[in-house]
């Protein structure tokens, strides 16, 4: 009985951690559906937002309210981003877009490390700090929190991308660029707003993250690594099966680290995602 | 053949400068940075060869790397020679790159560049774990004198050492681009579809050359070892050493014999000059130099380097050699 409440709290906790992994996949499998680029300093953006989030906390707006400033701010960034660089790479042969977006995670971590030093930010007098009591599970406030924003933030943009008409010139050009220029669909419009969108998401997703991380030049990495694999086992593009891969990796790393070691709790994720990309290359919910 | 001489003759002016620099140059630091910027044209060249060839990019390199680093470290701290270190690392590297190469070496783009670090990722916690690696501290070798200890108190010996590797790896590459392996790489980069539909084995070639690759990084790590006296899993294994390899085979340009040369003296120069002159890298200034070359390299020459001055003496020629269309990036 007690192995099984046990359990259960880890499962319940699990859950909760992939929702937050969700939240940074979901804009780095977007931007890979529409113009199939995987954007390495995608942890770098969420790095951006997180101290976007700490600098208007500091100004004594809080988290919650300070979330859609931060996601317009990148937003904003991701336009700019896309204009100067990322639409110079698409013209490139694949592998720029590969190191182009790596070089962009290397430089955008040195300035931060060079504007902000390594010091770990935290929010003073954080909100949602506490547990809440849910029959037996005791679940930490911010974790709480941060799954809703989760929940809330895949489903508003599995909305958007199904039932708008932005959304689905979106899903016209990730399926057939050709075509979709053929249609009269402007596709450097198109990448230029799922860009933007993506980066958005990572906005979204830092001034969250903040709530129970600190910020740090490195911060993003450690969100990004998952995420990738995230991503890869939901099926690149797929904005479902990012929220699922979530999940999947999130109460993985959980069990893992408690019934192996702390030590060890990546290991089922990556082994997961080598036996998924090797047996099923296209991801649980992607398509060829 | 003309192109050919071009290179042994240039190779052979490198070394004879290398060698006049070993013995006349007496500060040790610049000593120092030499033999790093040998061993890590040597790292790049050894990348450059499954992820600028062949087309795989690799974001996990530090793997064979560390193989070399940890035969050392293992060998001589259990009182062997540290001259078995470059045959066993060399067989552990064939057997990692055999066993982790064989299932992932199909996969294109990014799921192979992922893959990679994952399987890099599982190599560190492995080594973390496994008895007898001494997991998170690592191993410190004995100080010691000598050419049976391949240990020097005077840098002059270590650079010799690093350039007579990266000799004799620039000369395996030369024979690379000659070989039938070396087309074959490069038709299986430029259209993997039409090279197989030839007959041409991707699982076979590309393996071969993986492992030929494991070899190499794996004596870097064995003179990194001898040089540093140190080995733990953050300085061999860690993913920042797996993406400097990459990125100096990037910055030099992929698949050409003289990018990784050049990436790794862009990368000296950058990374050690301005750690040494604006203080530590713990500033970031060094990655924001660094990060903002390969932002402006990816964006306006993805073919690096020498790609640029490969492409400009072709158009100036204009005509394009016998391999100008495998070696065109897809």
């Amino acid at each position: 009985m007690e192995a099984l409440s046990t359990f259960g709290q880890l499962l319940v906790a699990g859950l909760l951690t992939g929702l937050v992994f969700a939240l940074v996949a979901v804009g780095l499998t977007l931007v890979y559906g529409v113009m199939d680029v995987v954007n390495f300093a995608h942890g770098e953006f969420v790095m951006l937002a997180m101290y976007a989030g700490f600098g208007l906390a500091l100004l004594g707006i809080g988290p919650l309210v300070g979330l859609p400033l931060v996601s317009i701010a990148l937003f904003l960034f991701g336009i700019v981003v896309y204009r100067l660089f990322v639409r110079r790479l698409l013209a490139g042969p694949p592998e720029a877009s590969v190191f182009g977006t790596f070089g962009l995670l290397v430089l955008m971590q040195g300035l931060a490390q060079a504007l902000f030093t390594s010091d770990y930010r935290s929010v003073p007098n954080p909100p949602f700090q506490g547990t809440v009591q849910l029959g037996v599970f005791a679940l930490p406030q911010a974790a709480l929190v941060e799954g809703l924003g989760a929940i809330v933030l895949t489903a508003a943009l599995f909305a958007f991308i199904e039932y708008s008409p932005v959304g689905r010139a979106m899903r016209a050009v990730s399926e057939d660029r050709t075509a979709a220029t053929l249609m009269g669909i402007d596709v450097q419009r198109i990448n230029l707003l799922a860009f933007g969108l993506g980066a958005a998401c990572a906005g979204a997703a830092g001034a969250l993250l903040l709530l129970s991380n600190p910020a740090f030049p490195d911060v993003g990495a450690s969100f990004a690594l998952t995420a990738f694999v995230v991503v890869a086992l939901g099926g690149f593009g797929s904005i479902a099966g990012a929220l699922l891969g979530a999940l999947i990796v999130g109460v993985m790393e959980v069990l893992g680290g408690y019934y192996l070691s702390p030590e060890l709790k990546l290991v089922p994720v990556y082994l997961a995602y080598l036996i998924v990309v090797l047996a099923r290359p296209q991801g649980l919910l992607g398509r060829r | 053949m003309n192109a050919t001489r071009g290179h042994l003759t240039a190779l052979a002016a490198i070394v004879a400068a290398g060698v006049a620099v070993a013995f006349g140059v007496r500060d040790q630091v610049t000593l120092e940075l030499i033999f790093t910027f040998f061993l890590y044209a040597v790292l790049g060249q050894s990348w450059n060869w499954i992820s600028g060839y062949a087309g795989n990019i690799s974001f996990g390199h530090a793997i064979f790397f560390a193989c070399g680093a940890y035969a050392s470290g293992l060998l001589v701290t259990a009182g062997w020679s540290p001259w078995l270190a470059f045959v066993s690392g060399a067989l552990a590297a064939i057997v990692l790159a055999l066993l982790t190469g064989f299932p992932t070496l199909a996969l294109r783009g990014h799921y192979f560049s992922i893959a990679t670090i994952a399987v890099a990722a599982l190599v560190e916690v492995t080594v973390r774990v496994a008895p007898g690696l001494n997991g998170a501290n690592g191993f410190e070798l004995p100080i010691r004198s000598g050419w049976s200890a391949l240990e020097f108190a005077d840098k002059t010996n270590y650079v010799l050492l690093a350039l007579a590797l990266f000799a004799a790896v620039q000369l395996a590459t030369i024979g690379l681009e000659r070989s039938r392996l070396g087309f074959y790489l490069r038709a299986l980069r430029a259209n993997y579809a039409a090279a197989e539909s030839v007959g041409i084995d991707e699982r076979r070639w590309k393996l071969l050359a993986f492992a030929a690759s494991a070899v190499m990084a794996s004596a870097a790590g064995v003179l990194y070892a001898q040089d540093t006296l140190f080995v733990d899993p953050p300085s061999v294994l860690g993913l920042s050493v797996s993406i400097d390899i990459a990125l100096i085979g990037v910055v030099g340009g992929l698949g050409t014999l003289w990018g990784p040369a050049a990436g790794a003296l862009v990368y000296v120069v950058l990374a050690k000059g301005v750690a040494l002159h604006v203080g530590g890298s713990g500033k970031g200034y060094d990655l924001v130099l660094y990060g903002a070359i390969i932002c402006v390299i990816a964006a306006l020459r993805p073919d690096g380097i020498v790609g640029a001055i490969v492409g400009r003496q072709r158009r100036a020629r204009g005509a394009a050699g016998p391999d100008a269309l495998a070696a065109e990036p897809t």
